[in-house]
């Protein structure tokens, strides 16, 4: 056994750089006086975020690495899930900066060193090959989420919000918990790599827990991923909570779950052929499911934070269906697929949260003639949501076409066609709101205030989905790379 | 094995027995005399007031949930230290820095809850 | 002494914390049925490193976390129910629905 001070510490420095950051703005939180501003806690958890996340890049060059028996991984896709995760969060702290009327005030500090342990959290469920630091990481973004959510302690509609994500949580992740107990019974180790051993020598003669452990599992998965059919919590949390915290849910929470499924994925992929198929089956029902009740649900709704959650939906099962044909090939398309999603989502709630502060409501009738008021704002709506929608030659259609493509060489007609005809219906509702923005009659004529973090976010998030969209296969390309 | 299971029965039927006889007697041999003060609660001889479901101040759930936070964290520290002489052969003074990380951030907790004002008792 | 029937105890348990989440009303209650599923698979992870396939102490330590986290999940579960509380007045899971679509 390797001695533990001998131990390459340095490969855990982004995890440190958060934690430390987390640990010392609590501190400074507490001692600061309550009459004085927070907002500069949210900009330093914004250079925590940028440092952590320039450390990742440079990581790229180390030599993959484990540390604590293989318990922490480094290796490029760790780095990749990281990069994810940072991008997204240093946008929604950038949104959260940008909102000029908190409703959760008094709690600003709290929120910002939040936002950092929920995302210190996701970086330890991806770096990590045990079940145990799965689990906690797992817990640790949960549970700063359920807060999240809730943070407008006065606000009777975030309070609901919170509980019905404390309760599903909890349920999803005594799921998960007792999946994982089987998992380590059948094989005496919470090493995924060495569950994946033991499994394939032990696993034929128990075969009937195996599968068990597998469903509890996909359960706890389902109700994290908000994939059909245990998406029902997702539109009351949405729309319930701070929309930077919901922009947040759609794009880290479910990044993380989605490496969680790949992780323990891995784990039931010994030479034990008969039991990847029935996976595999699953997925493909889970994505289904997700694809057409997101799709034909969001249909009906007015609230554009509900129809956001039900095209999150969609889209957690548009990536089911890469994950689904169960092929180490189409990694390097899940990672292209979160990269889209992740920028277009922050941007479509940026705007969201902007022209919900102005005309209070979130009704989809707010954004009625906003190209009239703010087309520029218009616009930058317009091309995130049509890369939502996945209008050719934007970097949604080419995140769903790798999908296709991968899926049809893999001849998963059916859910091809499925995927097709949901995302041709889900164009109705994403257009729903362009029409509103160009067709109707504006309640005001003044121009929406942006303020400046407003800006830049809208801006990354623009330039990165224009840009994927423009060159795609040379991002495509630059992940195959790194992946290999 | 019989024999056991026949001495858990009378045990069991005595159970039952012994204070159905003993309320039967008390019930014959006792005076019935019922009287209002009789029937309210007993509170060391001062007149009860208010109803007895009294809501519990909020604050006795924040003083529990800190005690079970830092008891269950507390945990971690027994392996620990009845490990400690075995595993500081192995891996020398690292193990205390790492203890002494986990305290510190348990610290940290705890001046939360002290700036919050949660251990004060107003 | 076999194993099945820790197995067995914990699978009931879950069952019962599974059932309670999904018919109580009353919203402590399904805080309740939540430890109460959680403390389910910390008899089963006890079992299988006591009498399992392969003994080993790794799953101790995994149900000294999940006992840890569970407490904290419980302590951020009733501070959203107090916050819930002092809006709505009431315990009542079912009265928890201003939100529709």
């Amino acid at each position: 056994m390797q001695s533990m001070s001998d131990m390459d510490w340095g490969i855990m420095a982004p995890e440190w750089v958060i934690a430390i950051a987390c640990a010392l703005l609590i501190v400074v939180d507490l001692f600061l006086k309550n009459t004085a501003s927070r907002r500069w806690i949210g900009f330093l958890s914004l250079l925590a975020v940028g440092m952590a996340g320039g450390w990742v890049i440079t990581q790229f060059r180390h030599k993959s690495a484990m540390i604590l028996d293989g318990a922490y991984i480094l290796a490029p896709y760790t780095l990749i899930w990281k990069i994810i995760l940072l991008t997204g969060a240093a946008l929604v702290l950038l949104v959260s900066l940008g909102q000029e009327k908190k409703e959760y005030e008094p709690h600003e500090g709290e929120y910002y060193y939040l936002l950092l342990t929920a995302v210190l959290g996701g970086m330890i469920v991806v770096s990590t090959a045990d079940l145990i630091g799965l689990y906690t990481g797992l817990e640790l973004l949960s549970l700063s989420s359920y807060i999240l959510v809730g943070i407008q302690k006065k606000k009777n509609r975030s309070n609901e919000a919170a509980w019905k994500y404390v309760v599903l949580g909890g349920v999803s992740s005594a799921f998960i918990l007792y999946g994982m107990s089987f998992l380590y019974g059948l094989t005496g180790t919470t090493h995924v790599g060495e569950i994946q051993k033991q499994l394939s020598q032990v696993g034929s003669s128990y075969e009937a827990y195996v599968y068990l452990s597998f469903f509890l599992m996909m359960v706890g998965f389902g109700f994290k991923l908000a994939s059909a059919p245990f998406h029902t919590w997702a539109p009351d949390v949405y729309q319930g909570a701070p929309t930077p915290i919901t922009s947040f849910l759609a794009i880290v929470s479910k990044s993380v779950t989605f490496a969680l499924v790949l992780i323990v994925y891995m784990a039931y992929a010994g030479p034990y052929g008969e039991f990847q198929e029935d996976m595999i089956i699953l997925f493909m029902i889970m994505a289904t499911l997700s694809m057409i009740i997101g799709n034909t649900v969001a249909l009906r709704q007015t609230n554009v934070k509900r129809m956001m959650a039900y095209s999150s939906i969609a889209h957690a099962g548009y990536v089911l269906v890469a994950v689904a044909t169960g092929n180490q090939i189409l990694i390097p398309i899940v990672f292209f697929y979160l990269f889209v999603y992740l920028f277009m989502t922050i941007g479509v709630f940026a705007v969201i949260a902007l022209v919900a502060e102005q005309e209070k409501s979130e009704d989809l009738k707010a954004f009625a003639g906003l190209y009239h008021r703010s087309p520029l704002l218009a616009l930058s709506m317009s091309v995130f949501l049509l890369s939502l929608a996945g209008i050719p030659v934007t970097a949604g259609f080419f995140g769903k076409f790798y999908i296709i493509m991968g899926a049809l060489e893999l001849n998963h007609i059916w859910l091809i066609a499925v995927m097709i005809v949901t995302t041709i219906i889900s164009y109705y509702y994403y257009f729903a709101v362009i029409r509103q923005m160009y067709f109707r009659r504006p309640a005001s004529s003044d121009p929406v205030r942006v303020s400046w973090p407003m800006k830049v976010a809208i801006g990354i998030s623009l330039i990165a989905t224009m840009g994927i969209g423009i060159m795609p296969q040379f991002v495509l390309e630059t992940l195959q790379s790194l992946l290999r | 094995m019989e024999k056991s299971y026949l001495s858990l029965a009378i045990f069991f039927l005595l159970g039952i027995a012994l204070p159905m006889v003993a309320l039967f007697f008390g019930r014959l041999l006792r005076p019935h005399r019922p009287l209002p003060e009789k029937a309210i609660t007993y509170e060391s001889g001062v007149d009860p007031t208010g109803d007895s479901w009294v809501q519990f101040h909020v604050r006795y759930y924040l003083f529990a949930l800190l005690f079970v936070i830092f008891d269950v964290e507390a945990v971690f520290l027994y392996p620990w230290a009845v490990s400690y002489d075995l595993l500081r052969t192995e891996m020398g003074l690292f193990i205390l820095v790492e203890m002494t990380i986990f305290v510190l951030f348990l610290l940290i907790g705890l001046i939360y809850a002290w700036k919050k004002k949660v251990l004060e008792w107003r | 002494m076999n194993i099945t029937s820790y197995l067995a105890l914990a699978a009931i348990l879950f069952s019962i914390g599974l059932y309670g989440v999904i018919t109580k009303r009353n919203a402590v209650m399904v805080l309740f049925s939540i430890e109460l599923m959680l403390n389910a698979v910390n008899i089963n992870l006890v079992a299988f490193a006591k009498y399992g396939i392969f003994p080993s102490i790794s799953g101790q330590v995994f149900s000294l976390f999940s006992i840890a986290i569970a407490a904290a999940e419980a302590a951020v579960g009733i501070a959203i129910l107090i916050a819930l509380y002092r809006n709505k007045g009431t315990v009542e899971a079912d009265k928890y629905n201003s939100m529709k679509g």
